[in-house]
């Protein structure tokens, strides 16, 4: 469709880009100052870039052994999903007794935030034994809903004369998931690993319950802890805040495509 | 022939019990971390319960505490309200970028992706950066408030009552409003261009075009925004956690935050309960209201 004044609408979205990138160039310029970062007026550009803060953090605060912990939940929230949604979405392609009971179940799960069952969940895991552990930390995160009918979806589009040919080979449904499904999915499998790393990397409210020792905080924690920690010295925690940021816009960038997909899909689909 | 039969039956039977495997791992986790849990809060909350003591039913007794002596829960209840409330003037911005950006204007794609960056971010660097641009000293908005002579003093933006919630509303939308752009611009694109055509044959002048045919056919994506903003009532957490933990005072203690520091920082885990139910019970109507304000069966799955 076309309309008039293109240079209007430039300038309306250059304006509103403008805004949602100031806070990204604030907290960056902050990041490779050196000066004071109280100095009135503040500096637009800063005097004398350098990267001295981003050393700092090594130093002020364990960030290998949060860097490791976060590594290691997203690791596991990513491998769970690509494989157990997985086997979920194919179950969900077959016809089973009470099939529409557990459609309508995955449904109506979709619906529960998980910051509502909070209290239930931290006596569960700690009944389980989870608590402050690696698994603890990934368990709630292993399996998503809307990734489910992602898979769903897409071994749907699959001939199904190619999946009865492998049936008629001989090949077990193992077999069929792994060497004709999944190679047909890759997109499915994409925005899988992609939106299962977002969310784990970006937990909060679950690892701040269920780790106690600074030994499992995962980076998010480890920013919350560095805030009222070194509040008000130094320009070290917006380096902090770039490091940690920087994996989720390069991922993000890398794969946009697939991550809207999944959103959307995710959210239209029901 | 009965062999046959039975050889069938067997087959049927293993496949089954594959077909339950296949499930069974992902329907254990939503069983452990979704199911269960929602019904053990909804009795949790009839109950006096800490780690150390049994249960005892004590049936409505801390719902009576919440709503007739817990002034601080009603200020997270009407700060909750409050939240959700800005959630539609982020919608009709993220309406107007979606338009500006749905067609086919050049470098479209470029806009688009910078408006969606700030959503997939991590939550607590974001209450960071926007705890930094608040700053009485260092931040943005008193730098440009104090040089072009708004104001004569720094504002301590997150430390006013009147001033932090609306503060932490802003960072909000400004996290989620990509969120709500990518949603409604799905709508967009799949509204069938010949509905306009047809229109501008017959002469509508573009506001019709947008009222009669833009609106109504958006009415789905619209539904499901409004049903994002609620749910952002309960995902705010670690905002607010971050940029005032709910302070000065409790002037930006929302149900959720609420929740954690009834939960974990007093232990009152039934309480906290109570609580919860009455959060997810307003969910529920609210949700239940938007789907007939958007006329019904406007969030139903679509068959295909």
């Amino acid at each position: 469709m076309r309309r008039g004044f293109p240079w209007a609408r430039h300038a309306v979205l250059v304006l509103v880009s403008a805004v949602m990138l100031l806070p990204f160039y604030w907290v960056l310029k902050t990041a490779i100052t050196d000066e004071n970062i109280y100095a009135y007026p503040p500096r637009l550009t800063p005097l004398d870039p350098h990267l001295f803060n981003f050393v700092d953090v090594w130093y002020l605060i364990p960030f290998p052994r949060y860097l490791l912990n976060s590594v290691i939940v997203s690791a596991l929230a990513v491998a769970g999903n690509v494989v157990l949604n997985a086997l979920a979405g194919y179950a969900l392609t077959r016809h089973f007794p009470a099939k529409r009971l557990v459609l309508l179940l995955l449904l109506s799960c979709m619906l529960i935030p998980f910051q509502a069952t909070i209290i239930p969940a931290y006596l569960i895991s700690a009944r389980l034994g989870v608590l402050n552990t690696h698994l603890g930390l990934a368990l709630p995160l292993l399996s998503t809903i809307v990734c489910i009918f992602i898979y769903k979806a897409s071994f749907e589009a699959v001939p199904k004369s190619l999946i009865d040919a492998a049936r008629i080979d001989g090949l077990s449904e193992w077999r069929i998931i792994a060497t004709v499904l999944l190679p047909l999915s890759k997109p499915a499998i994409a925005t899988n690993v992609i939106l299962a790393f977002i969310w784990s990397w970006n937990s909060f409210m679950w690892p701040l319950i269920i780790t106690r020792d600074a030994e499992m905080q995962t980076l998010p924690l480890g920013l919350a802890r560095f805030l009222s920690y070194l509040e008000d010295t130094t320009g070290a925690l917006y380096a902090f805040v770039v490091m940690v940021l920087l994996p989720g816009i390069l991922v993000f960038l890398m794969a946009q495509k697939e991550f809207i997909r999944g959103l959307t899909s995710g959210a239209t689909k029901g | 022939m009965a062999g046959k039969v039975g050889w069938y039956g067997r087959k049927r039977t293993r496949e089954l019990a594959l077909i339950v495997c296949f499930l069974l791992p992902s329907l254990a986790i939503f069983l452990l971390y979704r199911m269960i849990p929602l019904g053990w809060n909804v009795v949790l909350s009839f109950q006096s319960w800490s780690p150390m003591r049994p249960a005892r039913w004590v049936g409505f007794e801390h719902y009576e505490e919440m709503f007739l002596w817990d002034d601080v829960f009603w200020q997270a209840f009407w700060n909750t309200l409050i939240w959700i409330g800005a959630a539609p003037v982020a919608i009709v911005l993220a309406l107007g970028i979606a338009l500006l950006v749905n067609s086919d204007l050049k470098g479209a794609s470029v806009y688009r992706t910078i408006v969606f960056l700030s959503y997939p971010l991590m939550t607590v660097a974001v209450g960071i950066i926007w705890r930094w641009m608040y700053d009485e000293r260092g931040g943005f908005f008193n730098w440009v408030l104090r040089s072009t002579g708004v104001i004569e003093q720094p504002l301590g933006f997150l430390a006013s009552f009147d001033m932090a919630l609306p503060a932490v509303i802003v960072t909000d939308i400004w996290q989620v409003i990509g969120f709500y752009m990518i949603v409604l611009l799905t709508g967009l694109q799949s509204i069938p261009q010949h509905l306009y055509e047809a229109a501008r044959i017959d002469g509508a002048p573009a506001r019709a075009r947008f009222f009669r045919i833009t609106l109504p056919m958006l009415r789905p994506s619209l539904f499901l925004c409004a049903v994002i903003g609620l749910l952002n009532s309960f995902t705010s957490f670690d905002l607010v956690y971050i940029m005032t933990n709910g302070g000065p005072g409790h002037a930006t203690e929302l149900l959720i935050t609420y929740i954690y520091k009834a939960g974990f920082g007093q232990t009152k885990f039934d309480y906290a309960a109570a609580i919860t139910v009455v959060q997810f019970s307003l969910l529920l109507v609210l949700t239940v209201l938007a789907n007939w304000a958007a006329g019904g069966n406007a969030g139903a799955v679509e068959r295909d």
